[in-house]
């Protein structure tokens, strides 16, 4: 039985309505972020472990192998003051941060979670989403400027180069795995995949690998978190954040990570591919993202923190030309993909 | 022109020192990367102009508070200064004091006293290690080494009955004999850890992103190591074939020691020489183990006072001190000790009026020499290799503030 329609039905409002208020509020929307984000934090958190000889959190929840503990931090979190410093700009200073992870979580209007599971379709949803994603950078500014704080200020000033840097890397990906399939909506991309058989990231593993890269450095994972640099400049733009403030500055980062990813099992892994029913589609979509995300975060045991100018010329002088040739492939590949 | 001064501007202006118009940032003394110490970096942009450290934080006046104690009493206070290196950094003390009282210590303790210094500068290097990677936000080379510098640590306290402060060297010999178990237990720890070693390399030493952040960063030539006085293995990165131990204090002159001298003089050079000493004095350990002579631990003039009631500790290989070792009274007169700790070499001037207490102690600890590196090595680079030059000139604030 369809929720969304059963809820259209009861309630009285159009179809298109509900589903335009459910996908971005439950999945794969912000209830399903939560899930994720409290997920991926603990996983973040006991791979590490293992990798280094730790056991990691454990004892909130002792018999979940300290599942629970990234709720009790949030927990916590949530009943800590808010300290605003004398020297901010006030109303900047509380409200981008809001802002900023108000305008992540629009994305997931456009982002399928399932066959027929999203807010909106339009032809221009990859590119929309997108958009999206990469306007997070202009608020995480506001906030260094808005702290009044000199790391913060150096965190702004890396958050800029470092979105410059990184978005187009990743815009280039994603417009090479377009023209591949020809076509800017999900749901068309998947289908294309899934009636070809192929999966992009095998049709064109350079734009997979590029996507990837890059959407690690727009979301501040390691080997690339310039932007929190805790060794150099505490914790970024978001030094002088505690409390709820903190909380959704350091959501942003893992909210960007879910919808990249979940636009990189759209595009590269064929999304709800091989199912076509909503609930085992979004599962296969929900397992794929997951499986992304481990990926990303377990790169944290491995590398250390790259240097600011080799990120930057490794982006512009490597990965970028890279991308050309993922436009190449994408041109003599895209025939597979012809309806 | 009025400057427009918008709410909230005055943490944004930048400053102007010697006519540049620099940010002055103020990295510590609370920030995740500074220790017990403060570093303000002069900004030109991204571009470090100057590195003030500013010490002192966790000075402890170790040298005057020497003034105030028996000699004995002393040893305990001056391995607080670096309890993750104790051994080293007594023993120049204790032998300056022997050298006045002219005791000189039994070949076995001399041995045994090697046995430990070398087991300390394990350790000590794999905290130097750990350290350094967690400043390149590495935390499993951070992790790994600290996890297994426990092993290290267990070895210590088989030996000497504890984990960090020994105080194992004594006027005399030392206050322990070798364990039986000690021999088993460094060979499963020598084979562990040379297995680790590998896979540091592997993880850490050879991994691109920190030989992109280690390589040709903070570079120290060879003359210019010599005039800022650099010591220990920072010195020996820079291909200065020098180390205290050659000299040939405790046991180093039997054991035939050979310093590992690195090239380059960078930070990954540094942190090269640091992996190899690893390997040297597990090497070292493993031939004083095998070399070690029989006899006594302690020199008997001390043994002959312990009161019969306790002897049998003595036979057990335990020290229980007599009374009198308090009031050891030396003759008037200096003594110069120096020695290599994990960081570099330590030197100890002691002057005695004859009484039981110094009349003057100086400490000049490896640490406090190499502070001038901050400045040195970090000019020219930008922010984000200020801890990268940090972490591989591995400085420890306790130690240079005494």
């Amino acid at each position: 039985m369809d929720p969304i329609a059963w809820l259209s039905g009861s309630l009285g409002v159009p179809y298109w309505a509900v589903r335009a208020v459910a996908a971005p509020l439950v999945y794969p929307g912000l209830a399903a972020f939560m899930v994720v984000a409290l997920f991926i934090i603990w996983a973040e958190r006991k791979i590490a472990a293992r990798v280094q000889m730790r056991v990691g959190p454990l004892y909130v929840s002792r018999r979940l192998g300290g599942a629970l503990q990234v709720l009790a931090d949030g927990v916590r979190i949530a009943f800590q003051e808010i300290i605003i410093p004398v020297g901010v700009e006030k109303w900047s200073f509380v409200l981008s941060p809001i802002l900023a992870f108000t305008v992540v979580s629009l994305a997931f209007t456009m982002v399928p979670g399932g066959p027929g599971i999203y807010g909106f379709r339009s032809s221009l949803s990859l590119l929309a989403t997108y958009a999206i994603v990469t306007l997070t950078p202009i608020l995480v500014i506001v906030m260094g400027w808005a702290s009044n704080n000199k790391f913060s200020y150096i965190g702004a000033g890396r958050e800029a180069l470092v979105s410059i840097t990184g978005e187009a890397t990743l815009l280039a990906s994603l417009l090479a795995a377009a023209m591949m399939y020809g076509s800017m909506d999900f749901v068309e991309i998947v289908e294309a995949q899934m009636r070809s058989h192929v999966p992009g990231l095998v049709a064109n593993p350079v734009a997979a690998l590029l996507f990837f890269i890059a959407a690690l450095l727009v979301t501040d994972r390691l080997p690339f978190d310039l932007v929190l640099g805790e060794q150099e400049i505490v914790q970024g733009p978001y030094t002088e954040y505690t409390g709820l403030l903190f909380a959704l500055s350091m959501a942003l980062g893992y909210a960007k990570l879910y919808v990249l990813m979940l636009v990189f099992t759209h595009v590269f892994l064929a999304g709800w591919a091989p199912f076509t029913s909503p609930l085992l589609g979004s599962i296969a979509v929900f397992a794929k993202t997951l499986l992304l995300m481990l990926v990303a975060v377990f790169l944290r045991s491995v590398y250390g923190r790259m240097r600011l100018d080799q990120v930057a010329s490794m982006f512009w002088s490597k990965l970028f030309p890279l991308a050309l040739v993922a436009f190449v492939v994408s041109a003599l590949i895209h025939p597979i993909y012809a309806p | 022109m009025t400057r427009l001064l918008l709410p909230g501007m005055e943490g944004r202006v930048l400053g102007e020192r010697g006519g540049l118009r620099v940010v002055e940032l103020y990295i510590g003394a609370q920030h995740p990367a500074s220790g017990h110490m403060r570093l303000i970096v002069y900004l030109d942009g991204d571009m470090i102009v100057r590195v003030d450290p500013d010490i002192g934080y966790v000075h402890r006046t170790v040298e005057k508070l020497a003034e105030t104690r028996e000699y004995v009493r002393v040893i305990s206070l001056v391995e607080r200064m670096t309890i993750i290196d104790a051994c080293n950094v007594t023993l120049p003390y204790v032998e300056a004091v022997e050298r006045l009282l002219g005791v000189e210590a039994p070949p076995r303790a001399r041995y045994l006293r090697t046995i430990l210094c070398e087991i300390n500068r394990v350790s000590s290097h794999l905290y130097g290690l750990g350290l350094g990677g967690i400043f390149l936000n590495h935390s499993t080379m951070y992790m790994w080494a600290f996890g297994d510098r426990e092993v290290f640590v267990h070895l210590a306290s088989l030996l000497t009955g504890s984990r960090l402060t020994h105080t194992y060297p004594v006027f005399g010999g030392v206050r322990r004999d070798l364990p039986q178990s000690f021999r088993d237990e460094f060979e499963k720890a020598k084979r562990y850890m040379l297995r680790r070693l590998r896979e540091y390399d592997k993880v850490f030493f050879n991994n691109p992103v920190i030989r992109g952040r280690l390589e040709g960063v903070g570079v120290l030539p060879r003359e210019k190591a010599v005039a800022l006085g650099a010591t220990g293995p920072n010195l020996r990165a820079s291909g200065v074939r020098y180390d205290a131990r050659m000299t040939g204090y405790a046991a180093y002159r039997d054991l035939g020691f050979e310093p590992v001298v690195g090239r380059e003089g960078d930070a990954l050079e540094r942190v090269w020489v640091r992996l190899r000493e690893i390997e040297a004095s597990l090497e070292l350990v493993e031939r004083a183990l095998r070399e070690l002579p029989d006899g006594p631990f302690i020199d008997e003039r001390y043994t002959r006072a312990v009161p019969p009631a306790v002897r049998h500790w003595l036979e057990k290989g335990r020290l229980k001190l007599p009374g009198g070792y308090v009031r050891l009274k030396t003759r008037p007169g200096e003594a110069l000790g120096r020695g290599e700790m994990g960081r570099g070499e330590i030197t100890y001037y002691l002057v005695s009026d004859g009484g039981m207490k110094p009349y003057r102690l100086r400490v000049v600890t490896p640490s406090a020499r190499n502070v001038v590196l901050f400045d040195a090595l970090a000019r020219g680079h930008t922010l984000m290799d200020l801890p990268a030059v940090y972490g591989s000139i591995d400085y420890f604030p306790p130690e240079a503030d005494r």
